[in-house]
């Protein structure tokens, strides 16, 4: 019976941290060949790098990514404050509306913006035709670094929203009730109490904002601004020097880890989740008058910001184009942008929630190295991922030819390489980050002590996963889930690259379209998106709220 | 109980995996398109042509179903990038699924060609098609349209009369008047590309100096913007690709419109070395696993029929002397085309990418 226990128990610890070490030996793989490349000595084109791009890439790299990780907290978390802790106007639809414009990709809203407000835009035409006016085209111009914090902030905020409102609705009524008690002002409450306790769902929702912007190729390319990703996309393919574009990637890597490690090491020791073992709700305020009108005008502007008037701009654009593109086969872009996306986010959901159980448990080296190393995708371009997954693709066909000629003699050798295998297994590599990050927050809150009565009262760590902490955690896996489907719906670069022939999903038709300047005919595509998102969005919020009660 | 919870975990996971298996066999096998079926039927049965390219435009779908209804040759589609596709065909290596490769850049099939990428076309019917100087030397790729990289100006603020060489754009008189977009985009890099060819570097990497001093502001967005904001005032010079402008002409947008017609093309270089072009092109993939059919589709885009409807939908022109352009593109009168050989471009890529980070071109 005590030979049994003992058994049971080691196969429990080992399939999570076999499982772990295998998921994240898997995601590493495909990048290792591109890892190697870092070794290299120097090539010419490197000092060429080094001498003309370098510099100013960095600078607008740095810019871009301090202002909008900012900007995104400052956005984030006053919303996510004022709808957590009170009740005015509009409240209970901004408080998921918020969330939507994740659902606009931020190359679509650079188009859709810069098409707003150009010389043909709506509000210059009208202006023009209507009263004569003609605006200096200087103060209109949004094509500038200044132009991308602002797309890049009303578009990417919402990850911080998100986890802080979560974290805030449901960890700090204690603590912000205690303050009012003991007299503090809502300033100093903010201030004092909120930033503080929430300072880890602000730390995990900014840092994906700011591996976001990193990552970004759309927005910077189409507004002129030079960046770290424009400097490697150039190297590559301007110079042809995969070698030199793939150190550029690296570096980009090391700044990504040394900002995670700064992260941690600023954090120390000190975990934030409860010491109470009841989960209660905060009590809203209501506010009244001048106060409730603020709040509501605040939210509003930025909810109309990041999505209503993009939305109106591509409604405007979708009327004036159906009739060009009624030929395009809508149904099968949305079955195969539906297929790929929940397939891939269901395989992430499972793998954060393997891995980070298993850092969990185990806080031990290698449960830590395997938690952050998860964030290893997210933070190289998608298009060096896709061919590190092809060359790692076809190795695996190599490998298993002998297999696939077993079941059917014709069989080709490129099987698993053609197939929507490679593209989900990029999606989850590229946005593992993402789920991983909610799943993680989400132990966090609920802290350790579940876990370990539970397993103090006998239950193996596999049963206790399954009884106690995913039933505890499932807002979080379901806002993780939420967040990588929708990211999947709007990628590209994997997309475009690894899917099989005659396979186009609504962002590579976006895409198309874009890319040959055609932005208003687009529109159907994109709208169609965030028509999705937005669903989904919706949907997810109301199982989160249920979750809640 | 214990065992059974991770057995249970295990299996979920193995049954995802096997879904995500099944998904891509069920939707990539479901209309018969899938590249695991085609290879099986390689051998006999259904008759395939596997194509990557960066050309996206849904007109061209068109052709391809006319290709099909012609010959019952399905033609599969891979579409991306064309930096990108040539990566991954050669990451694919020898056993890559692509026949054929089209571009929308003459320097990138020459890349590719380098790559050892593709192999030599023997046909008669492309040798007559399309002109020796839009095609590789080598017979690894050929042209299929043409486009030229022009001056757009202000028909309000400039006569035409005061146009005249793409090296005139770098005379003071046109200080803070010139709109262009950002040297990271192909056209750019192609068009110094060229100067180097046919003047050298030290005059490419003048000009390039020069059009720097007479910028009216920092590259942005695409070729269309630049349009637009000669339009706006912002400038009074665009240097552009014809087919953007011919689509501005025929925007949705009424408003577009309106600007599109208060611009004027003009043609550089007439009494000199030409205008600029470049081409949309074809290659056959050196590992093609259905030669046959690809050197068909080939024939059949540089036919006349298919050259026609390949160039007209977006004002482009055909290669093929045969096939008169569309008649906006008529309008803007017959000009000179630079005289080199296109594989030059590729072959003077890099260079132009340097000179332009040089020179301080964003």
């Amino acid at each position: 019976m005590f030979v049994i226990k003992i058994r049971q128990f080691r196969l429990a610890l080992n399939s999570w941290s076999v499982l772990s070490i295998v998921f994240v030996i898997l995601l590493l793989l495909p990048n290792l060949n591109i890892l190697i490349n870092v070794f290299k000595a120097p090539n010419e084109n490197w000092i060429h790098i080094k001498r003309f791009l370098l510099q100013e890439y960095v600078t607008n790299t740095l810019l871009l990514v301090s202002f909008t990780g900012l900007f995104s907290v400052l956005c984030g978390i006053s919303l996510a404050w004022l709808v957590a802790v009170y009740d005015f106007p509009l409240r209970s639809f901004l408080k998921w509306g918020l969330i939507l414009p994740l659902a606009i990709p931020p190359y679509i809203a650079a188009y859709t913006y810069n098409g707003l407000l150009n010389y043909t835009g709506v509000i210059q035409t009208f202006l023009r035709n209507e009263f004569n006016i003609h605006l200096n085209q200087k103060y209109v111009d949004l094509m500038s670094v200044e132009g991308a914090i602002f797309i890049f902030t009303m578009f990417l905020f919402p990850y911080v929203y998100t986890i802080t409102r979560d974290f805030l609705e449901k960890q700090s009524a204690s603590l912000i009730e205690n303050a009012r008690v003991l007299g503090r002002s809502p300033m100093e409450i903010f201030l004092f109490v909120i930033l503080p306790v929430s300072r880890a769902a602000i730390v995990g929702g900014a840092s994906l904002v700011i591996l976001e912007v990193l990552n970004d190729y759309g927005v910077v390319q189409y507004f002129g601004v030079t960046t770290f990703s424009t400097a490697i996309f150039k190297t590559w393919f301007g110079l042809g020097d995969v070698e030199s574009s793939i150190k550029l990637s690296a570096l980009l890597l090391l700044v990504v880890f040394g900002v995670l490690l700064l992260e941690r090491v600023l954090r120390g020791r000190r975990k934030y989740s409860y010491t109470t073992a009841k989960v209660r709700p905060i009590s809203r305020i209501r506010l009244k008058g001048a106060k409730a009108a603020l709040a509501s005008v605040y939210s509003f502007a930025i909810f109309g910001l990041g999505f209503l008037i993009p939305l109106l701009q591509l409604i405007h654009w979708a009327f004036l184009t159906y009739k060009n593109i009624l030929s395009v086969d809508f149904g099968r872009l949305i079955l195969n942008t539906l297929l790929t996306a929940l397939l891939a986010s269901a395989i992430i959901a499972v793998v954060a929630l393997v891995i980070a159980n298993y850092g969990r448990m185990n806080e031990s080296f290698a449960g830590k190295i395997c938690a952050r190393l998860t964030v290893v995708g997210y933070s190289i371009p998608g298009a060096v991922i896709a061919i590190g997954v092809i060359v790692f693709f076809v190795a695996l066909d190599n490998n298993l030819f002998w297999f696939y000629r077993l079941i059917n003699p014709d069989s080709a050798k490129l099987v698993l390489s053609t197939s929507l295998a490679m593209l989900i297994f990029a999606y989850v590599i590229r946005f593992l980050a993402i789920g991983f990050n909610a799943v993680e927050t989400g132990f966090e809150k609920v802290g350790k002590r579940f876990f370990e009565a539970s397993r103090m009262l006998g239950m193996s760590v596999t049963e206790t996963f399954f009884k106690i902490d995913v039933k505890m955690i499932r807002p979080a896996i379901v806002s993780g889930f939420i967040l990588v489907l929708v990211d999947i719906m709007k990628e590209l670069p994997l997309t475009l690259l690894l899917r099989p022939f005659n396979y186009d999903t609504l962002a590579t038709k976006v895409y198309q379209y874009a890319n040959d300047e055609m932005i208003r005919e687009a529109s159907i595509p994109s709208l169609i998106i965030i028509f999705i998102s937005a669903v989904s969005i919706y949907f997810f919020n109301q199982v989160v709220d249920r979750g809640e009660r | 109980m214990k065992g059974k919870l991770s057995k249970i975990l295990i299996s979920l996971l193995f049954v995802i995996s096997l879904a995500a298996l099944a998904g891509c066999a069920s939707s990539v096998g479901g209309d018969g398109t899938g590249s695991n079926k085609q290879q099986s039927n390689a051998g006999g049965g259904e008759q395939v042509v596997n194509l990557y390219t960066d050309r996206h435009y849904d007109t061209d779908e068109e052709l391809y179903k006319a290709f099909t209804a012609e010959t019952g040759v399905k033609v599969n589609v891979v579409k991306g990038k064309s930096d990108e596709l040539i990566e991954r065909l050669k990451r694919e290596g020898k056993d890559t699924e692509a026949d054929l490769l089209i571009t929308a850049d003459a320097g990138r099939l020459y890349r590719a060609k380098e790559e050892g990428l593709l192999q030599a076309v023997d046909s008669a019917t492309l040798k007559n098609s399309i002109p020796e100087n839009l095609r590789d030397p080598d017979n690894q790729w050929f042209g299929l349209t043409v486009r030229a990289r022009v001056i757009v100006y202000s028909k309000d603020r400039v006569k035409p009369s005061e146009l005249s060489t793409y090296e005139d754009l770098t005379n003071p008189k046109w200080k803070g008047k010139i709109l262009v977009r950002s040297s990271s985009n192909i056209y750019n890099q192609s068009l110094l590309a060229s100067f180097i060819a046919i003047k050298g570097e030290e005059w490419a990497k003048n000009w390039a100096k020069g059009i720097v001093a007479n910028m009216a502001r920092e590259p942005e967005g695409n070729d269309t913007d630049q349009a637009i904001a000669v339009a706006a005032g912002q400038g009074d010079l665009a240097i552009m690709n014809t087919y953007y402008f011919g689509r501005l002409l025929n925007s949705s947008d009424p408003e577009q419109k309106k600007i599109g017609e208060s611009l004027g093309v003009f043609f550089p270089d007439q009494d000199g070395a030409g205008t600029h072009i470049n081409v949309s092109g074809i290659g056959l993939t050196k590992e093609s696993k259905n030669k046959e059919n690809a050197i068909k589709f080939m024939e059949f885009l540089a036919s006349e029929k298919a050259q026609k409807q390949f160039a007209e939908s977006n004002f482009e022109y055909p290669v093929n002397p045969n096939v008169e352009p569309a008649e906006l593109l008529k309008s803007w009168g017959e000009f000179k085309t630079q005289n080199i050989n296109l594989s030059k471009l590729g072959e003077l890529n890099s260079q132009a990418v340097k000179i332009f980070d040089e020179v301080g071109w964003k």
